[in-house]
């Protein structure tokens, strides 16, 4: 008979944790029972804790009574454009073989699950860091001879099982390897531990794997929230706008409804009549409006003590907690609060004539960014409770508080801003709107966030509306500046950004 | 540990018919119980941890051969324990992780290789070399070279493994030098079978002890004069024999091929790898028939002489395929061929990278480079250099379109108790400025990768308070080192703590006492609260460091990052002189969770109370700044999409692998974050008067609004 001139080649990318070593155990001993010889390797090594991590494994398709004397030499590492199946735990470590050349056209099958763990530079990003999925598994797609994409981590959790039995599932499935499913179980069964789960996990992967349903990856990040109050009013004049700022400006009014009331919800429209007709003027197609719209909602509603103990009170959060943690009916759940409010906080609620002195006290005393009061409540007592409801309680009072005035103030100056920009520039009227994105958040975050977005304010949005700064520059340097303040948070990229800005302004301006 | 092998481990009785299956490691175990070795010993590393971890699971067996093991405190004691073989007729075995545990180890081994030994003295070396990799890239050869011991490395195939740990007891016992033997990192995991033999107890051992201590020979000492007939024996007698052992054995491999005018000299390591370049190149199949002739040293030093010669005499040109730098080998071969008048060439380094792993592809282009350069007939050289350069750009053209991706280090673990204190460090650096951090080796080396990025200097394992020593008296602020409880054994204690206080050091350090060494899987270290055997050890960290006169001394939950924040600052701001010691203690999470899991399974199972912990982020109250994760890193915090249409950034989320440690909850609370996060304690089993008084307030919590299903 005709001995195989290569072996069938399987790297396994994966990350340390995941328990790619019993995988590759699994498969070795599955084609072991098919007599075939068998050989893995792999770096584990404590380098690889939650690290990115390979496993390489050679089987020889041939009963190895065939051989003779003879003994293959299996290689110990892939080599670029000689791996039959790529099996990856996780859609990046996926491209990352596919970057290293193991995974060609001519002869690889490509096994991937969807699912993301994210890496630090996109989860520390300061704003939205994430590489796009979609366009990873677009990319993958012509690398391969067969690719499979599999939603591996809901088929695992579906199945009570790790992601490594719906691994295997998924390699036999694919029909890649000439080792019957039977053989796999088998090789589950033999190592014993956490065998039902394996198999169920198994069999989930290989379902999935032959009806090869293709996933949505999209449908993942459209989860968009339902409809609370009834304002149909509101929404009905809303209608009259442009069709891409409708649903926008309906949730903006949902959503200041349920943040403060009806009033001001209206006084949300009204701020936005101008911006459409200046969109309209512009020729931005509603492009203006939708994005002012979405940041004039959050800017309006932004987040105060009152605010925080709304949300931590929504009486749909405590079911909608008793499903993350995984409690069972019956099972008691006790939540604590974190909070850890300031001067700052404290003096937002009050009164601006009461919270000037307080706040220049505080500044001259130096208890700004020192004096903290921390507590932690228990929200599932009744007097936990009852303190939170008092505090949500007091959004009545809200619009006399120092912080809602300061807001405001800031809010019309921004809004003010986009109208004169829109008049001779719709870039940099866009580019103001965006600016917005820099103000979130709480204490640290928002101070921060708040300094930046002065800093971009006076440094490059003024000077352009008083005319001393070409349109296209500044709209340029307001972007850059603003990813820059995103880029880090101690602020050296954006200081070098706006200098950067300066020097481009000096030099237009001596070009002229 | 980490890993268990009680169950492979009873492979390690298998004797004579039986075949054996398994992993290199345990392969090498099994070829120990065979040679009769009376005593083995070593410091765990990747990848030659798993070895003592075999040894430690294996100890019944052990016990029956009279075998004593010794799991000792750095690689030094290990190699020192190699001089029962000078003067007894005992075979024995030591294992660390090379290049820095030889290294560590160098002073013992010196000492041995001059006098030499009586009894077979083999020493497992972990390659650390390459992918994988945890080390500086340094080859273990230079101590092969300067102290005259012969360095194996076999074929990574199982049989060729376990014949080169035999045979190298007998090389050590025929030439009287200790022997290497090394395995780089993929032939300690690679799987593979071979046939067993019986064990064998050792001639001396436990069961059978020496009645007399050897003779007084003052020629077994390495102390001047006879240092210098020591010299002279191990180049005039040891070293020759030890080439007439290699030579006798055929330690060698010889595999002839047609094209003969050219030939390949490979390090027996790297055989897979050449084999399977010359099998795409067309030039040898996949069992082994090559058309190349190939001399595979399995004995990488000493050469045999006559072997080189014999090999290269005839051949217009000859590679060499010796992976890392310097070239030992290919100098050796050059000065050989020189001495007997061959005028083959010699290509290697040049062909071949100067540095860094021989992989598959440089592999396929350092043998292209070879072709076309010496050009043997019957080769047609140019469809050979047009394949590999069209795999090379295929692959270059594949990174290309997939762009860069940022790389996945590894990271601390979920809960890992190192975490909060690198959390506390960055909070204190944000008052006071930062200061020199002085870094070691152990999982807390984690802390240079993001998100912390901390870390000026990493020189050793159990190094970082000694490497500060200069840097305190030339910096305005104090440097703090950063230490594990693995290097405070391993020598941190002495190098680190004596000498800072026998010189009047002036600067912080913080133990992190987790209880294991545990970026090697976990092993016990002297103040671990267990021993391998069950016992306490009673070794104490604290009173270690009272006893030996630290002043300033506090010890922190690690966890409590405000408390350690406080801490951190006293230490740096305070007017008193002299080293200030924190120690961070937490347990390893991944022992922690090993043991609590089983434990609240036995609790639930019984029907007793058992309170679960979660933390958990409000959607609506995260702002999506991340600063959380900027000061955490913890894999079971991570962003998810906003579920509000209004806004775009991805907020904060904590997966389901939480263990609840606290970190999150702490760090917002220290750093005044947001107040999104919250605690969710799950109670299980909860007592009737609990359950009542829980049942009571959700109705009136009901009453008031509180709750309402789930949309």
């Amino acid at each position: 008979m005709n001995l195989p001139l290569r072996p069938i080649t399987i790297l396994i990318a994966a990350l340390g944790g995941e328990g790619g070593g019993v995988l590759a155990n699994w498969i070795v001993a599955a084609a072991q029972r098919r007599n075939f010889p068998a050989q893995s390797t792999s770096i584990p090594g404590v380098a690889q804790r939650t690290g990115a991590t390979t496993y390489y494994i050679e089987i020889l398709p041939v009963d190895s009574a065939a051989l003779g004397e003879r003994r293959p030499i299996l290689a110990l590492m892939p080599g670029p454009g000689e791996v039959d199946v790529l099996l990856a735990s996780e859609l990046v470590e996926a491209s990352r073989a596919a970057a290293a050349g193991f995974v060609t056209p001519d002869r690889t099958t490509l096994i991937a699950a969807t699912s993301r763990s994210y890496l630090m530079p996109e989860k520390t990003a300061m704003a939205d860091g994430r590489i796009d999925s979609v366009a990873l598994v677009e990319q993958l797609h012509p690398h391969a001879r067969h690719s499979l994409f599999l939603d591996m981590e809901s088929l695992a959790r579906e199945a009570g099982a790790f992601v490594n039995a719906v691994m295997l599932g998924a390699l036999a499935g694919s029909a890649a390897l000439p080792i019957a499913d039977e053989d796999f179980a088998a090789a589950i069964r033999a190592e014993g531990k956490a065998a039902e789960a394996n198999l169920r996990g198994f069999r989930a992967g290989s379902d999935a794997a032959r009806a090869a349903v293709p996933v949505d990856l999209a449908d993942a990040a459209k989860r968009w929230r339902k409809a609370a109050a009834s304002l149909e009013s509101l929404e009905a004049e809303a209608a009259n706008l442009p069709e891409p700022a409708r649903d926008i400006v309906v949730e903006g009014l949902r959503r200041l409804v349920d943040y403060q009331g009806l009033a001001y919800a209206a006084r949300y429209l009204a701020r936005l009549v101008p911006i459409a007709a200046a969109d309209t003027d512009a020729g931005l197609n509603g492009v203006l409006l939708r994005e002012a719209a979405r940041h004039l909602a959050l800017r309006m509603s932004f987040e105060d003590v009152m605010r925080v103990a709304q949300a931590k009170i929504d009486p749909a959060r405590l079911a909608r907690i008793r499903a993350e943690v995984a409690a069972q009916p019956g099972e008691k759940v006790r939540i604590v609060e974190y909070f850890k409010p300031g001067i700052d906080e404290v003096c937002s609620v009050l009164p601006s004539s009461l919270a000037r002195p307080l706040l220049a006290l505080a500044e001259r005393r130096g208890w700004l960014g020192r004096v903290y009061w921390g507590m932690e409540i228990e929200t599932t007592t009744i007097l936990g409770y009852l303190r939170l409801k008092l505090l949500a309680g007091l959004r009545a009072w809200r619009p006399r508080s120092h912080r809602f005035r300061e807001e405001q103030r800031e809010i019309e100056a921004w809004l003010a801003a986009i109208r004169t920009a829109a008049r001779f520039d719709g870039a940099l009227a866009l580019e103001i709107v965006e600016c917005a994105r820099l103000i979130k958040g709480y204490g640290d975050t928002h101070k921060r966030g708040t300094a930046n977005y002065r800093a971009i304010f006076e440094r490059i949005i003024r000077p352009a509306l008083a005319g001393r700064t070409p349109p296209a520059l500044a709209a340029d340097g307001i972007a850059s500046a603003r990813i820059a303040a995103l880029a880090d948070p101690d602020g050296a990229r954006l200081h070098a950004a706006l200098t950067e800005i300066d020097r481009r302004v000096t030099m237009s301006a001596a070009a002229e | 540990m980490e890993r268990s092998f009680k169950h492979e481990v009873q492979s390690l009785r298998l004797g004579a018919g039986d075949i054996f299956r398994g992993e290199g490691i345990l392969a090498v175990t099994k070829a120990l119980l065979q040679s009769g070795v009376s005593y083995v010993g070593g410091y765990q590393g990747a990848p030659v941890s798993h070895l003592l971890d075999v040894l430690v699971d294996a100890q019944d067996i052990m016990a029956e051969l009279g075998i004593h093991l010794e799991t000792c405190t750095n690689e030094a004691a290990a190699a020192a324990m190699l001089g029962a073989s000078i003067a007894y007729p005992l075979r024995g075995a030591v294992t660390w992780k090379s290049i820095v545990g030889t290294n560590v180890a160098a002073d013992a081994l010196s000492n041995l290789a001059s006098p030499g030994v009586m009894g077979g003295a083999l020493i497992i070396l972990g390659e650390d070399y390459g992918e994988g990799a945890s080390v500086i890239q340094e080859r273990s050869y230079a101590y092969a070279l300067k102290c005259t011991m012969p360095l194996l490395d076999p074929r990574p195939d199982l049989a060729a493994i376990v014949n080169a740990v035999e045979m190298g007891f007998e090389l050590s016992e025929f030439s009287h030098a200790p022997v290497m033997l090394e395995l780089r990192i993929r032939a300690c995991h690679v799987t593979g079978e071979f046939a067993a033999k019986d064990n064998r107890p050792g001639r001396h051992s436990g069961l059978n002890r020496f009645a007399e201590p050897a003779p007084f020979n003052y020629a077994r000492l390495s102390h001047p004069p006879v240092t210098f007939a020591q010299e002279k024996r191990k180049v005039e007698e040891r070293l020759p024999a030890a080439r007439d052992f290699i030579r006798d054995h055929k330690l060698n491999e010889y595999f002839a091929g047609d094209f003969d005018e050219i030939g390949i000299v490979v390090m027996g390591g790297l055989y897979n790898v050449l084999m399977r370049a010359l099998l795409r190149l067309g030039l040898a199949d996949l069992y082994g028939a090559t058309r190349i002739p190939i001399y595979c040293l399995n004995a990488v030093y000493p050469l045999v002489p006559e072997e080189v010669r014999e090999f290269c005499a005839g051949k217009r040109a000859v590679l060499v395929v010796e992976e890392g730098h310097p070239d030992y080998i290919e100098s050796q071969i050059n000065v050989e061929l020189r001495r007997g008048d061959i005028n083959t060439r010699i290509f290697g380094k040049g062909a071949l990278p100067m540095a860094g792993e021989y992989t598959a592809e440089v592999m396929l282009q350092g043998l292209a480079a070879f072709l076309a350069e010496t050009r043997p007939a019957g080769i047609s050289v140019e469809p050979i250099v047009a394949s590999v350069a069209a795999i090379v750009a295929r692959r270059r053209a594949a990174a290309e379109s997939i762009g860069a991706l940022p790389p996945r280090p590894p990271n601390f673990c979920t809960g890992c108790p190192e975490r909060p204190v690198f959390s506390a460090i960055k909070l204190m650096e944000r008052e006071l400025g930062p200061t020199h951090i002085s870094t070691d080796i152990g999982c807390h080396s984690f802390a240079t990768f993001a998100p912390f990025n901390l870390g000026n200097s990493i020189l050793g394992y159990g190094m970082s308070l000694a490497s500060a020593a200069a840097v305190g008296p030339n910096s305005k602020k104090r440097p703090i080192a950063v230490m594990g409880d693995g290097g405070f054994w391993h020598n941190g204690l002495i190098t680190g703590v004596a000498s800072s206080l026998f010189n009047e050091g002036d600067g912080v350090l913080i133990v992190m006492q987790n209880g294991y060494a545990s970026a090697t899987g976990l092993q016990y270290v002297p103040s671990s609260e267990g021993h391998r055997d069950g016992g306490v050890t009673g070794v104490d960290i604290e009173r270690t460091l009272k006893a030996l006169g630290v002043k300033w001394l506090r010890t922190i939950r690690s966890y409590s990052v405000a408390t350690m924040v406080k801490t951190l600052r006293e230490a740096m701001q305070s007017t008193a002189k002299g080293l200030k010691v924190i120690i961070a203690d937490g347990e390893c999470q991944l022992a922690r969770q090993r043991r609590v899991r089983a434990d609240d399974a036995k609790r639930l199972a019984a029907g007793q109370r058992v309170v679960r912990v979660r933390y958990g982020i409000d959607d609506a109250i995260c702002t999506g700044d991340h600063s959380c994760i900027r000061l955490s890193g913890c894999p079971s915090l991570t962003v998810k999409p906003n579920s509000d249409p209004l806004r775009t950034d991805p907020v904060a989320t904590v997966i389901e692998s939480c263990v609840g440690c606290g970190l999150c909850g702490e760090v917002a609370h220290a750093a005044v974050l947001c107040p999104s996060f919250y605690r969710a304690e799950i109670v299980r089993n909860a007592g009737p008067w609990e359950r009542a008084i829980d049942g009571l307030r959700r109705f009136v919590l009901a009453r008031l609004g509180a709750e309402r299903e789930a949309a």
